[in-house]
Parts: C-alpha cells; structure tokens; sequence
C-alpha cells in the first residue's frame, strides 16, 4: 500500500508540475471567462459614459416622442440621460442627402454615436433608418428600437384621441418564471438557460478531466516501456500496485483540477448569481466522477498497455475521445426530460452513468432506487474492467517492440 | 544466500532458459555471461521477481522470494531508462522510496553517492540535460542507494569513461568486502576476468559453466599459450597441432591439443614468424569463454569438444 501511494505520490507531483497541465488548468477558466465574464465587463463599461443619438425626422411626427423618450427612459446609473438624443430641424423635402452626409461626418467625427431617419414613405407606414460608424453595437440597438415603436404608437394614438399611458401601463409583457416541484416538496425557480449552461458546462469539464486523465495514463504507461524504467519498477513493485498507483495519482490529479474548476465556476456563480449546485448533490456527483474515472481509467489501460508507439497511442485515445462524445450528444433529450425512459436507460449503462448523471443531479435528485442501481451496476463495471486492466497490464508491460495480437491477450487473461 | 534452481521460462516456441540454477552468495561477485540472446536478461528477470519462471525456485536466505524481499536487492538494468523531465534528486528519492526507504534516510545518502560520483552540482538537473554516462551512475546510484543485500548489475561498464570505469571497480570492491552478494552480466571479459569470484557462462538459455572461477580455470588446464609475434598472423591456420581461439594483430591465444608438445610447437612457430613472447598460461576468462561456446557449437555439430 505504501509503495502503491509511493507511486500515485510520483505520478501526481510530477504532472502537476508539467507545463501541459498547467496550460490545461487555467486554459478551460480562460476560455470561459473569455467567452462570458469579458464581453459582459466591455457592454457595462460601455454604458457609463452618455451616447448622443441624433434624429432627422422627415414626418414631422414622430421625433420630438422619440427624443423625450430616449431622455426619459434610458439612464445611467447616475441618473443622467444615457442616450441624450438632439432632433435636427426638418429637411426641406426632396433634399435630403446633403442633410445626411453633413450629419454622416458628424458621426464620423465622433460626435453623436449615430442617428436616425425617420420618414412615412406610404400612408401610416412608419420606416426608421439607424446610421452609425458601429452597427455592431447591438445591444444599442436593441434598447432604442421598442422605444421607437412605442413612441410612434404613442403618437399614434394621441392623433385618435386615446391617452398614451393607459396602452404602456396594459402593454407590459407577460413574464413566465418556471418552477420544479420535487417529491421532497421543495419548490425551486428554475432558469432553463442558467441551468442548461452549467450543466453543459460540468459535462465538458467531466469530459475533458477524463479524456486528459487517460491521455497521461497511457503516454505515461509507454513512457515507461518504451525506456524501459518499467523493468527497474518492477524489481521494486507488483505490476498490480504500479497501475493502481499511476491510476490513484492520475485521479488525483483530475480531483485537483475538477475541485479549482468547482471553486472557479463557484465564484463565479456567486458573482454572476447563477444558481448553484447544493453541496450533497455536488458530493454525489464527485462519487459517480470517482467511480467514473476508475471506469475509463482501467479501458484506458486494457487499450493502452499492450501497445508500444506513441502514434498508436494517440489513435486510440482519439478513438476514445469520440466514444465519450456520444453522451454529449445524447445530453439534450435527457436535459428536456430527466426522468424519461431514454434516460433511465442511459443512466443505467455504466459507460454512460456519470455523463447522464451529471446532467440529472443539478436538473433535479433522481429516485434513490435509481442512484442505487446506477452505483451498484457502475461498481461492479469498475471491479471487472479493473481485474481485466490488470491482467493486460502485467502480461504486456515487458513487451517493447511487439503488440500482442488479441488471441495472445485472451489467452494470457484466460490463464491468468 | 540467494539460490535459484532449475528455472525455466519459454516464449512462445522460443525456450529462453532451459533449466538454470545458480548460487550467489554474500561477498562474492559473479559473473553472468553468455552470447548474446543466451537467455542472460530472462534469468535476471527471474531472478528478480520481474517476471515468474515457468518452473524452478529462488530461495532468498533459504525462504521462497516474495514481496518483502523486494526492498533488499538492487538492480541496474541494461537497457537503461529514465524519467527524462523529472529532476536528478527527486528521482533517486522516489526510487528509494519504492524500496522502502524513508526519505529522511535516503536524502543525506543521496548525496553522499552522488558526491562520489561527481554529480553533486547536478542534483537539481533534469535527467534529459545529464550525458549518457551521467545518467548511468544515476542508475547506479538507484540500485545501491537503500544498501541491498543482493545487488544484480546488468552491463554495469559500458558506457563508462576510465576513470569512472575504475571508480565503479573500486565501488564493486567496497561492496563485496561489506559482503554484499552481488551478480554483473557483461561481455567484456576482463572485468569479468578481475572481478569474479563465481561465473556462470550461458549459451543457448542453459549454464555451459558454473561455479568458483579458479576451478573452472583449473579445469581448463595450462594448454594455453599466449603468443606476441611480427609477421603474417594467417600462417597460424596452418599449424595442425593447434586450435587459434583469438587472433588480435600482432598477438594471438592458441590452445595446443597436446599439452606435451609445446617445445615442438616454438620451433614450428620460429621458423614462421618472428616470436616474440611465448608464454604457456591458465586460459583467460575469454579464451575459457570462447572455447566453451564453439566447443558446445561444434559438439552440437556433430565434432568433438576440447
């Protein structure tokens, strides 16, 4: 036992302080906080100045509304205008362009950040164009564009003589907030966005922990072979105790790096205010992560061992790879209905039970009956593939040079 | 103390070693040697538990070989490897470790061993940066460093220096004097020839020889004659009265069938070639070396041994 930790000791320390690994730490977060924290900080930087917005309009309608509104309703958090809007003075009809190009340079020059054009080309069709150096700005856009249609229904509406207000205060759009009901009778809010996200999220981390975990097993198994430091281990420790200790160090290793990520994606929906994962659950999930490490790890040796390139390695860890990526995909249908058939019966396949129960724990605790079976089937999985892993490991890790084809290995796990 | 009887291990169709029992015992060196493909490194793995024999027994101190005594032998394998990334120090340590050694007690001998061997401003060394002679006595170092009784080394010279050559002579020494039990494979014959006490010659996975040095050699009598000469080394084939085990330029070790004739034989030799040394002797390890594997090639021939 103590050689066995002697070797998961070595194992661990020595790849924790690979620069791969490193990379791979901080290189999820990164990705991630570049995809969702950064674009967010940028959009509420972007609103604390104010943006002057100018309007031609051609109606004579509709851009004095337009104007009181954007001074109105869209405020920064100091309480000022955020988007103080000037109207330009009405254009004599039919000559328009050269009104446009002298307001184009003011926007070019920086002055305003854009304007519109409003103009009736048929009857009470109202048409609005925006013009600006940055029509990348959306969310702009997507804040002026209902205060447009509302102040020109608002203007609309004066003109038959009914009072603006009543419509913005009967208007208000209807909000839906979904719940969960659970057997326990706790009642939970739900944000399926929120919720599809994170869960997404944990799979690919279970994903990557795996596939990366396996990937150093195997290049480490034929590190080992191919420059024979195998044969010195060996005269020191049972074949048995250098592979559960390379497999303990290595999952220790993906523990070190699912708990910085768990604490990271922590933070982060402490800040953000995503809802996050009660800590049994989270607990259970760690077990099913354990036991579906131990799972991969021991497939990952049974293929890994008998081979002898590094080449021959990274085809079947790639091979690997698209194995895993099934669940991924089977991941949408279980989300939309945890407790369906098809996901039951996913569940209760020990290839696919950590991946199918990562995303039904957050979405809601399984029937315990479930989580039993789905432990007992897993644990059992784990027992045959490990002894098998064994056998193949002991029987091939000598071999340099030659691949024992697969009627060599039956028999060598047969009479072993 | 470690005794190994009648092992056996076979490959597929191939019979590695067929049958080989050896005895080391404590303050001795013995010699393994044997052509190559003999069945040397089989034997050593079997010896040291790395792989099982199909049959035969090592008894270690009379009791079966099992776990335990894993922490009490040392080994330097001959296809040397090592964890390229990893640093000098940190590896020896986790060695030790895997020998049962605590890392208290292994540090300071760390580095007093590698003191000696001229590494100690390497110790924080990547193992990739170190020469290949360099990263050998690292090995050495992780096969002695926990004190084993039993210490196997597998070619430990080559690719050695002289100088570290003679260091790792006097190491050998030292070890066989604290009365360690040691056992060395190798193919060049005058280490073996200076460092044995026992041999064990190996061809064709069975031991050809085996036992004291100085018995064997006396069992191959003084029929050895040790010739320096000038002149055409070739006209030595001709001499009927002789078998040539070894001709290196200007010197050459002949084996005479018939002891009693060697005045007859310096006759025929002068009037050959100009001698100048003629020395009768026991046979040297790699004439004994030599004539024990062609003997059993010729015998297994149809011919006659020696």
């Amino acid at each position: 036992m103590t050689k066995l930790l002697g070797v998961a000791w070595w194992e661990y320390s020595e790849k924790i302080k690979s620069k791969a690994f490193i990379i791979s730490l901080v290189l999820l977060p990164a990705v991630v906080t570049a995809l969702v924290v950064v674009p967010t900080l940028f959009v509420s930087r972007s609103e604390t100045g104010a943006k002057h917005i100018g309007i031609v309009d051609e109606t004579g309608l509709y851009g004095p509304a337009l104007a009181a509104m954007l001074k109105d309703r869209l405020l920064l958090p100091d309480g000022s205008p955020g988007f103080p809007a000037e109207v330009f003075s009405q254009p004599p009809p039919g000559d328009i362009l050269p009104v446009l190009l002298s307001i184009d340079s003011m926007v070019l020059a920086g002055r305003i950040e854009g304007y519109f054009v409003l103009s009736s080309p048929v009857g009470d069709l109202v048409e609005a164009q925006y013009r600006t150096n940055n029509p990348a700005n959306v969310r702009l856009q997507e804040k002026i564009v209902p205060l447009l249609r509302e102040a020109v229904m608002a203007v609309k509406l004066k003109m038959r003589g009914i009072d603006p207000g009543l419509v913005s205060e009967f208007g208000q759009s209807v909000r839906l907030r979904t719940f969960r009901i659970s057997p326990g009778g706790v009642t939970q809010e739900t944000a399926f966005e929120q919720t599809f996200f994170s869960v997404y999220m944990y799979m690919m981390m279970l994903f990557f922990i795996i596939l990366t975990s396996g990937q150093l097993l195997v290049r480490s198994m034929l590190e080992e072979k191919s420059s024979r430091i195998v044969e010195l281990l060996l005269s020191s420790v049972s074949s048995e105790e250098l592979m559960a200790g390379k497999i303990v160090g290595l999952g220790g290793l993906g523990l070190t790096q699912m708990m910085l990520w768990g604490s990271f994606a922590y933070v982060v929906g402490r800040i953000s205010g995503m809802a996050v994962i009660p800590l049994p659950n989270a607990l259970l999930l760690g077990v099913y992560f354990i036991l579906g490490y131990l799972l991969y790890a021991a497939v990952f040796v049974t293929a890994g061992a008998p081979l002898s390139t590094e080449q021959e390695a990274q085809q079947v860890t790639s091979l690997f790879s698209l194995g895993l990526i099934v669940p991924l995909g089977l991941s949408l249908p279980v989300m939309q209905d945890p407790e369906s058939t098809l996901s039951v019966v996913l569940t209760m396949i020990p290839v696919f039970t950590p991946m199918m129960m990562a995303i039904r724990i957050p979405l809601g605790l399984p029937p315990l009956p479930e989580i039993v079976a789905s432990l007992g089937l897993l644990g059992l999985s784990v027992i045959l593939t490990m002894r098998l892993a064994g056998k193949v490991f002991s029987a091939s890790v000598l071999l340099t040079g030659k691949r024992l084809s697969l009627r060599e290995l039956r028999s060598i796990v047969k009479n072993t | 103390m470690i005794l190994a009887s009648d092992l056996r291990k076979r490959y597929g169709s191939v019979l590695a070693v067929d049958g080989i029992s050896l005895r080391v015992e404590r303050g001795r060196i013995l010699g393994l040697l044997g052509p190559n493909g003999a069945g040397k490194t089989t034997t050593i793995r079997m010896l040291l538990r790395i792989i099982p024999p199909d049959s035969g027994s090592v008894l270690f101190d009379g009791e079966p070989f099992g776990e335990a005594a894993r922490d009490r032998i040392g080994y330097l394998p001959e296809e040397r490897g090592l964890y390229r990334k990893s640093r000098l120090l940190d590896t020896v340590l986790y060695f030790s470790s895997l020998r049962g050694m605590k890392i208290g007690d292994a540090r300071p001998k760390a580095l007093a061993w590698t003191d000696r061997l001229g590494l100690s401003g390497l110790v924080n060394a990547r193992l990739e940066e170190l020469s290949k002679g360099n990263q050998q006595k690292v090995q050495f170092i992780i096969a002695v460093l926990h004190d084993p009784e039993f210490i196997v080394l597998d070619e430990p010279f080559s690719g050695l220096d002289p100088i570290n050559q003679t260091l790792l002579n006097d190491i050998l020494g030292e070890l066989r004097r604290q009365g360690r039990a040691i056992v060395f494979s190798t193919h060049v014959m005058d280490q073996a020839d200076r460092l044995c006490d026992d041999l064990c010659l190996i061809d064709g996975g069975t031991a050809i020889l085996n036992g004291p040095l100085d018995g064997i050699r006396a069992g191959f009598g003084r029929e050895t004659v040790s010739i320096e000469f000038s002149g055409d080394g070739a006209a030595l084939d001709a001499i009927p009265m002789i078998r040539v085990v070894g001709r290196y330029g200007n010197s050459a070790e002949v084996v005479l069938l018939d002891p009693s004739r060697s005045r007859e034989l310096l006759a025929v030799l002068a009037a050959r070639l100009e001698i100048r040394k003629f020395e009768i002797r026991t046979p040297s390890l790699n004439t004994i070396f030599l004539e024990s594997v062609r003997g059993r090639h010729r015998s297994a021939e149809g011919g006659t041994r020696p």
